[in-house]
């Protein structure tokens, strides 16, 4: 018989490989997931709903300063202020308005002050068919060149809305061109992107990988 | 049987049994485990509107202990006369990702691991081909020369291959267009995930992660409210939002106004306006004939 005489082994070893498998168990040996790498929380100006720019009209809603638009505070009235020129016939922008970067389209010809700007009234805009309109309605003289893009706009196709698209439970907020183009160089400015989908495990060298290619 | 061999024999039984108990114990460590209300709760389209009211108040108490904050849950219900259709206008669109963060704040999707509902492709000028999209660009700025932008998110199907797939019927599509998921009736299956041609349905493989203050206590039932470990997650147009007459986070924060939302059946709402004189040239993956309610469009 000799199963017989194995069985005291047999049950000792079997009682050993409990007992062991008793302490893994509760060591949770193998069953710990992987702790995962933390992921930081994305920086705030990327969840912003705010926009690029700051219109006039906004100005003027949120009470702001409005003191650098008091052009004759500078220029003289009944004056009309000259343009000057290079030899290449490119604008000269005087040192008191260096801020403004010519950038309308390509040609000369669309980068001039009085295209929009009344020369006779300074605080005022001129649209090319000859209307006069606030500094507050910089929409309109836009769309007094730009016909298809104000169509659009008008119909909220082009530029931001924000808040009800149900007009029976709420209206719809619509920004003017301003608050996103620079009307002085209208593109639209390129921005850092925010960050993109974590790879979570995956290593540096791949994810290295992935963004070059 | 001598005492020797009782003595083996209930040795070894009782170390086996201490190892099955220790092989059970991560169930004493189990968290959220379901209460019988919870068990019991019906399924969503038989719920009358005190079974949900009951709930809703369950939600909020779960919240509110696992948060310390008191969210406001709503059951919001499709409007009538009401189809939703976004399009997204790929000549504006330029990459910044601003709507993929947004959206994981608004719909307190989990933070680690990261859930996002949004994919932005990264395109070659001049092609269409999927395959070609980057996902994890990462240049100084954006946009980049030659490339346009493509964010993919729910496409809200008309004929929606998850739908079909759901072996519970834990996700459909309601009147307004808009396919949902009932977060306490899925079970876990991913076969939605799989059947999903635009790859729109995210899986909660751990417990989602959300940081308490980061929370958004505006709530709906079938939209953002917390999800549990093991259940699916996608896109619903903001359902918390747009079933509120509200735009969708996505198109809020879009810096250049390159998303459009709205009702289809509105001849006078600005898709409407889109559908009709836009170069609306796809619905992503059109030939597989899923006809999304997600249109792509150039401008001119």
């Amino acid at each position: 018989m000799k199963h017989k005489a194995n069985r005291p082994k047999v049950l000792f070893a079997l009682s050993l490989l409990f007992l062991a498998l008793t302490g893994a168990f509760l060591l949770n040996l193998w069953g710990r997931p992987a702790r995962m790498p933390s992921i930081p929380l994305v920086d705030a100006t990327y969840t912003s709903n705010a926009t690029v720019r700051v219109s006039y009209a906004e100005l003027i809603r949120t009470k702001a300063d409005l003191s650098d638009f008091d052009c004759y505070t500078c220029h003289e009235r009944n004056k009309t202020p000259q343009l000057r020129f290079d030899d290449k016939h490119n604008l000269l922008i005087p040192k008191e308005h260096s801020n403004i970067v010519m950038g309308h389209g390509s040609h000369n010809r669309n980068n001039l002050c009085f295209n929009c700007h009344d020369e006779n009234n300074l605080e005022l805009f001129q649209t090319r068919d000859g209307r006069q309109l606030k500094l507050s309605e910089s929409t309109p003289l836009c769309g007094s060149c730009h016909g298809p893009t104000y169509r659009d706009w008008e119909a909220g196709a082009h530029g931001r809305t924000s808040g009800f698209w149900s007009h029976d439970l709420g209206s719809p907020t619509r920004q003017d061109c301003v608050s996103c183009h620079n009307p002085h160089a209208p593109r639209f400015p390129s921005r850092h992107p925010a960050p993109g989908p974590h790879p979570l495990r995956a290593s540096t060298a791949l994810t290295e990988n992935l963004i070059t290619h | 049987m001598d005492r020797r061999s009782f003595l083996r024999t209930s040795a070894v039984l009782t170390s086996g049994l201490a190892a099955l108990a220790a092989s059970l114990s991560p169930l004493f460590e189990m968290q959220d485990f379901p209460t019988a209300e919870k068990f019991l709760q019906k399924y969503y389209k038989e719920m009358t509107p005190d079974d949900m009211a009951k709930v809703v108040k369950r939600i909020e108490n779960e919240v509110e202990r696992q948060y310390g904050m008191r969210p406001h849950v709503r059951d919001l219900k499709p409007m009538d006369g009401v189809e939703f259709v976004y399009c997204l206008n790929l000549t504006r669109c330029i990459g910044c990702r601003k709507c993929v963060h947004a959206c994981v704040k608004e719909n307190n999707q989990s933070r680690n691991p990261e859930i996002q509902y949004i994919r932005v492709l990264k395109m070659p000028h001049g092609s269409m081909d999927m395959e070609k999209g980057e996902h994890n660009y990462a240049p100084e700025s954006v946009p980049e020369k030659g490339f346009f932008y493509m964010p993919v998110q729910c496409q809200q199907c008309k004929n929606p291959p998850c739908v079909k797939v759901c072996p519970v019927h834990a996700t459909w599509q309601e009147t307004d267009g808009i396919t949902v998921i009932d977060y306490d009736w899925c079970i876990g299956c991913r076969y939605c995930e799989a059947a999903c041609p635009y790859w729109a349905r995210r899986f909660n493989f751990t417990k989602p992660e959300i940081p308490k203050d980061k929370l958004n206590p505006e709530m709906a039932y079938l939209g953002n409210r917390p999800r549990r470990q093991g259940v699916m997650e996608k896109c619903h147009f903001c359902i918390q939002r747009t079933r509120a007459g509200k735009y969708p986070a996505c198109l809020e924060v879009c810096p250049v106004g390159a998303r459009k939302f709205g009702n289809i059946l509105d001849p006078n709402s600005e898709v409407s306006y889109i559908l009709r004189t836009k170069r609306v040239f796809i619905q992503l993956k059109e030939e597989l004939g899923t006809s999304p309610r997600f249109f792509y469009y150039f401008d001119v």
